[in-house]
């Protein structure tokens, strides 16, 4: 199904409307009245209740079974689309709307305009809530769904438009397959912003689709490690561990793996041997890892052993979760679901991980010195790393933070000048 | 060197393809035969061995082959290990490369003429051998030196069990790479449903079922002529991941080419295990007694017992040039002692999924790509 100017239709209709669509698209622009951010959160706020009355539990739940989200942790999710955290959000990234600038500029910010978003495959509610941030910001929004997308995120935009007619022209959503590359190309050339969401393969297919004139931003793939001092108390270590098995490490915030401020080989060893024996303990309480992904592991844990004599990694495993002891000091992805790299990275060398650059995202500090804390925070924020956080809470999502060190709605808007006459 | 291999050969010459029980003190002997060709001629995996304090002289028992250390396909995308001098491999297969990295082997005179024989003996249990001569049409590409796929060459190979009228190739190196040739599929097509000779096709389940699917799409039909078969095979992973459902793929070959089921003959292999698995009048791929399957725990790689499903080990005493008597396949699959209808005694390997997950949320940089591999 489509989307198209509040209605719902076949997907055979869509070859014709997006012929036509330069004629609709700009409707909104040549009114010169602006999208009332409150409108937006309005509907959101009646589309999250809806939600919570469980409307949509018959597409909802697959998506639910995917991840073993407690209720209270479902209540929290849809909680960020009602009336308070929306009007919150808001808040903290659009705090300059409006300014008088030495009493003879007006500068006001404006949406982007038309925004195009390139949905990641296999993440639901994502794409949905990529064009809710686009219309806060006030664009006019086409949706590009992903591969085998379940229908959600046209049902919900579908609601939304009946809770608020007006916002039918500003929401278009398109089933146009990635490989359809002219179509996009027609697309994103009619757009003023490009939203690309996915790993660095669709980042880069976006950016060589899309034209110079147009803005991308992308939401791109992140890794996220945890760095630990010696004095990491048994506490701080089962949190992050309990991070590490209700995640699976497959977030752009989970932990990879685990920087020990030491340049001793022993050191590490001793400090894996402890996180080992705790992780071990939280597993047991987790849910099980999937089979085909213990399965996975199991090999891939067998061909490090063989590999062992050039490596010198040492594995410690049980259970199917594992802890690998290794002697470089490189940031790398983790063999995932509960697998975790251990490496040596003294303080004095912490800046060497600047060059993941863009990639770097959230890191966990694991001292219970205050001091150090703050000594390590800083130096993390200067070589590009966005969230500091401690074990446990590395993936947990607050109402109000920036994405990916940047917030998404001020991406979406652009500042206008305008002298006063 | 040849000569030590002397429970290979008898092995590979035993009469009856499918008499495991009656082949499993020489399937052990000629393990151990070539485990301790390999240990003496391959550095890396005597290393191996070594490191898992295997002998591989003691290996006397379906139990020594149980413990003898299994190397995963994985290890040989990253290696290339030889046992024999590069002069002496006569033909280096690669794996298509669906997941990225390839394996690379090589095959030296001994292998390729074990491979014979067992081609023989099985073609001639599955009736695949015949001295009239057939049209062929491969739903793949022409192996050219460029290409050193198993699949190709397999597909190669199948045109030689009954004489070639003619050899059809789908797929045509241009200058872009390889490109589907539907005018010549078609013409072959035509001509050979007007031929007194019979049809016989070969390729990929997934190419050939989508080939037939167009042709239903266009209302193409033919009537080949009796005799007529169509093969599938090259690769698990395609056959697997493709999930084409096989009684649909019966139904479209009897609709469009009436050809009827028994008549579809299915085939795999891996290049780290390149032992002729052939389907059987029931579907079901009997293991050969050139190959023998231990179904692993992949909690602790402990074997399974049948009907489990678990980790594919597949071994072979059939390669001389590489280590790879025992391989770990990044398959899951389930090992079948029921009785067959087919009367075929030893028991069949299903292939039920693959490790890892295809369907998974993540945004962690390089998962996607990390879990399709």
């Amino acid at each position: 199904m489509i989307l198209y100017q509040g209605q719902l239709l076949e997907n055979s209709e869509q070859e014709r409307l997006i012929h036509s669509i330069e004629r609709d698209l700009y409707q909104p622009v040549s009114s010169g009245v602006l999208l009332p951010t409150e409108i937006v959160i309005n509907a959101c706020d009646q589309l999250a209740g809806k939600i919570v009355k469980g409307d949509f539990g018959d597409i909802l739940k697959p998506y639910l079974g995917l991840f073993p989200l407690t209720s209270a942790q479902f209540a929290d999710m849809v909680g960020l689309f009602t009336k308070e955290s929306l009007e919150y959000k808001c808040r903290i990234e659009l705090c300059d709307e409006e300014m008088t600038l030495h009493g003879k500029v007006m500068r006001k910010r404006y949406p982007l305009g038309v925004l195009l978003h390139i949905a990641a495959g296999n993440v639901d509610v994502l794409p949905a809530y990529s064009v809710i941030e686009g219309l806060l910001a006030g664009n006019i929004n086409i949706l590009k769904l992903p591969m085998g997308d379940s229908g959600l995120s046209v049902r919900l935009l579908y609601e939304l438009v009946r809770i608020e007619p007006l916002l039918k022209d500003y929401l278009y959503v398109f089933d146009v397959p990635s490989t359809e590359t002219e179509t996009l190309k027609k697309l994103a050339a009619l757009c003023n912003g490009v939203v690309v969401w996915g790993g660095d393969e669709a980042v880069r297919a976006a950016k060589n689709m899309v034209d110079i004139d147009t803005k991308i931003i992308a939401w791109g793939h992140k890794l996220s490690f945890a760095y630990a001092e010696s004095d990491a108390s048994d506490q701080q270590l089962a949190e992050l561990a309990q991070s590490i098995c209700d995640t699976n490490q497959l977030l752009c915030s989970s932990c990879q793996g685990i920087f020990v401020d030491t340049d001793s080989q022993e050191d590490v060893l001793h400090f894996a041997k402890r996180f080992f024996e705790i992780f071990k303990q939280i597993n047991q309480k987790s849910y099980p890892i999937d089979y085909g992904m213990k399965a996975k592991n199991a090999i891939n844990l067998y061909n490090e052993k063989l590999e062992q004599h050039s490596t010198g990694t040492r594995i410690l495993q049980a259970d199917g979760i594992s802890v690998l002891v290794c002697s470089d000091s490189s940031l790398q992805l983790s063999y995932l679901y509960r697998s975790v790299w251990i490496k040596p990275l003294a303080y004095d060398r912490l800046h060497t991980l600047k060059i993941w650059k863009n990639h770097l995202q959230t890191a966990a500090i694991l001292t219970t010195d205050r001091e150090k804390w703050q000594k390590i925070g800083s130096i993390l924020a200067r070589i590009g790393v966005v969230r500091i956080t401690s074990g446990g809470n590395m993936s947990r999502t607050l109402c109000g933070e920036a994405h990916d060190g940047t917030y998404a709605l001020r991406e979406y808007s652009r500042i206008v000048e305008m002298e006063i006459i | 060197m040849m000569k030590k291999m002397k429970y290979t050969k008898k092995l590979f010459k035993h009469k009856n393809p499918y008499d495991l029980e009656g082949t499993d003190a020489l399937f052990v002997q000629a393990m151990r035969e070539n485990a301790v060709f390999q240990y003496q001629n391959c550095a890396d995996y005597r290393r191996i061995l070594d490191e898992f304090d295997f002998c591989p002289e003691k290996i006397g028992s379906m139990e020594d082959l149980v413990r003898l250390p299994f190397l995963p396909t994985l290890y040989f995308k990253h290696h290339h290990l030889q046992s024999v001098p590069p002069g002496k491999q006569l033909i280096k297969a690669t794996s298509s490369g669906t997941r990225g990295s390839m394996s690379k082997i090589g095959f030296d005179f001994h292998t390729l003429s074990l491979g014979l024989d067992m081609v023989i003996r099985v073609g001639k249990y599955h009736r695949l051998w015949s001295a009239t001569p057939v049209n062929y049409i491969i739903f793949g590409y022409q192996p050219t030196a460029g290409n050193q796929t198993a699949v190709s060459k397999t597909a190669y190979g199948f045109t030689f069990f009954a004489p070639a009228l003619s050899r059809t190739f789908a797929l045509e190196m241009t200058d872009s790479g390889y490109k589907l040739s539907w005018d010549k599929v078609l013409r072959a097509f035509e001509r050979c449903s007007v031929s007194r000779f019979p049809l016989r096709t070969m390729g990929f389940p997934s190419y050939t079922y989508f080939l037939l699917k167009e042709m239903e799409s266009r209302g193409l039909a033919y009537s080949m002529p009796k005799g007529s078969m169509v093969a599938v095979g090259g690769g698990w992973k395609q056959f697997y991941s493709q999930q084409v459902d096989k009684h649909e793929f019966y139904r479209l070959v009897k609709k469009i080419l009436d050809i009827d089921e028994e008549n579809v003959i299915e085939f795999f292999g891996a290049v780290e295990h390149p032992i002729l698995y052939t389907d059987c009048s029931h579907h079901h791929f009997h293991v050969p007694i050139y190959s023998r399957v231990i179904i692993r725990n992949p909690d602790d790689f402990s074997p399974l017992e049948n009907g489990k499903p678990g980790l594919v080990n597949l071994l072979t005493p059939m390669i001389q040039g590489a280590p790879l008597l025992s391989i770990m396949t990044d398959d899951l699959g389930i090992l079948h002692s029921e009785k067959c209808p087919c009367q075929t005694a030893s028991p069949w390997l299903e292939i039920v999924g693959r490790v890892g997950i295809s369907d998974i949320i993540t945004c962690a940089a390089g998962a996607e790509k990390y879990l399709k591999e």
